[in-house]
């Protein structure tokens, strides 16, 4: 598994196909973060931007591969751990920039409520903020999973499928981004922060199932 | 054990009912028409699709060439076969070096530190060869991977084959050509309406050149030493005989005349005309 990964690891970094959703991340985080706003409202907004940008990266990584490349390493590997491989891949990339982009906002954000009356622990709050990215990262990935191949092949219906279900699951409540994304931004009114350990969860399994379909699939097609 | 393929759930079955085995170390020719499901079958075979029907078990680490290799990768030549070798199980630095290797033995050295979107058509091919050879894969698939591929690559590709099935390897292949590893295949199938159907393969047809050797019997008259390489034809002289085998052959089936106990003296050796076998030495 570990060769897989590097393959797809230096696949997706040489075909600089990760730079326009690292693009996109970055114009989303420059409209809707700026220094010294409530810290807690900025990790939400970084969080809620990842469930996209996980889902594109997710598609970047199994549709990287020509499929004349593809027939080798799958002949190699098994259909299912080389799709494993790419979803784990556009996985990892997600986190990076959920880190990176947690880490940001906790700099330059203000660490106080809302009305900036009520201080906010920076350290906790910033845990939180990775939490909640994470479970969107997670579910974005999931997402990217489920709306591309194998399940979905062409990009006629891809892509609009991947769209629509990343802001169903951003904005539907009920989903676990939207649960992670709404705790940090009504912890904000307060000065409270709480961990979205829940949703987290929910994310994580769901991601998992998600992958798992995925992967079951590859083999059929 | 019924293995059958279709692509949709309605849709027709491209192969239906396919029972069969790869023995280790047999080489299995697989012929059809255009269309006929030859590639469906070697892609179940390679693991890169599941049938829709029935199973296959025991697959060993199989490796797979296409027909052709545009991949359009972000990698150099040897960076994609250090990844591949790495995939087969390999460590980095041996992945390196028998990537290195091989597309040195395919005269393709040079283009090691080439990107692979750079390549020429040929030399992408013996990229893709030199991947399914540097894992040392129980079981090697080709698609028609000769396509492409110059003369002196095809006759290499062609040793390399056999060297895989001496080694205990499986290797099921495609190809154009009704004399490609003639004499060298196990078995022979045909794909037809979807079934598979056994069929004779092509006789050790003197694909290649020749070359007639003629031994003296050593003074006692021993006989000819067990199992001579390349299968020689035999034909009985007085007090010697005179033996025909591919070229290819020719240096072993000396080595083995010669250390045999008691050697036999080598009287002629003669190149023989490809195109006129065990006719008219060539001048």
């Amino acid at each position: 598994m570990i060769p897989l990964l590097g393959y797809q690891a230096a696949l997706l970094l040489r075909s600089h196909r990760w730079l326009p959703p690292l693009l996109f991340y970055g114009a989303v985080m420059g409209i809707g973060v700026q220094g010294g706003q409530p810290v807690l409202d900025s990790l939400g907004w970084a969080a809620a931007a990842l469930v996209p940008v996980a889902a594109w990266l997710v598609r970047v990584c199994v549709t990287n591969e020509p499929d004349a490349a593809r027939n080798c390493s799958v002949a190699a590997a098994g259909p299912r751990r080389v799709h494993l491989a790419a979803v784990l891949t556009g996985l990892t990339a997600s986190t990076a920039l959920a880190v990176a982009g947690t880490a940001l906002v906790a700099a330059i954000g203000d660490p106080r409520s809302a009305d900036h009356r009520v201080a906010v622990p920076v350290l906790p709050a910033s845990l939180a903020g990775l939490l909640g990215a994470l479970a969107c990262v997670l579910l974005g990935t999931g997402v990217g999973a489920l709306c591309n191949r194998p399940l979905l092949r062409s990009p006629a219906w891809a892509v609009p499928s991947t769209i629509l279900a990343a802001f169903l699951v951003m904005f539907v409540s009920g989903s676990p981004a939207n649960a992670a994304v709404t705790g940090l931004v009504t912890g904000s009114r307060h000065g409270t922060v709480t961990m979205p350990l829940l949703p987290l969860a929910l994310a994580a399994a769901l991601a998992a199932g998600a992958t798992a379909v995925a992967c079951a699939v590859s083999a059929r097609r | 054990m019924g293995v059958g393929r279709r692509y949709g759930a309605g849709g027709p079955w491209v192969l239906r009912d396919i029972d069969f085995e790869v023995p280790a170390g047999t080489l299995l020719r697989i012929e059809g028409a255009n269309g006929s499901g030859k590639s469906t079958l070697l892609r179940l075979l390679a693991g890169i699709d599941a049938p829709s029907a029935g199973r296959i078990v025991d697959r060993p680490r199989t490796a797979y060439v296409p027909e052709r290799f545009p991949a359009a990768l972000p990698f150099t030549a040897l960076g994609w076969l250090t990844h591949m070798g790495r995939i087969h199980g390999l460590g980095r630095a041996a992945a390196a070096a028998a990537g290195r290797d091989w597309l040195e033995r395919f005269g393709a050295g040079g283009h090691a530190r080439t990107p692979l979107a750079e390549l020429s058509k040929g030399t992408s091919q013996k990229v893709a060869v030199a991947q399914g050879l540097l894992g040392a894969p129980g079981l090697l698939v080709l698609d028609e991977a000769w396509t492409g591929l110059d003369r002196a690559s095809r006759a290499l590709l062609d040793d390399a084959v056999r060297d895989r099935v001496a080694a205990g390897a499986s290797v099921v292949f495609v190809d154009h050509d009704p004399r490609r590893l003639a004499g060298a295949a196990g078995a022979g199938y045909r794909v037809e309406a979807g079934r598979l159907t056994r069929v004779p393969v092509p006789a050790d047809a003197p694909a290649g050149p020749r070359v007639r050797i003629e031994a003296q019997a050593p003074p006692g008259g021993a006989h000819l030493p067990p199992d001579l390489p390349g299968d020689p034809h035999r034909e009985s002289l007085p007090g010697a005989v005179r033996l025909t085998v591919a070229a290819a052959h020719s240096d072993a089936l000396l080595r083995s005349l010669l250390t045999a106990r008691p050697p036999w003296h080598i009287r002629a050796v003669t190149a023989l005309d490809p195109r006129t076998p065990g006719e008219d030495p060539r001048p």
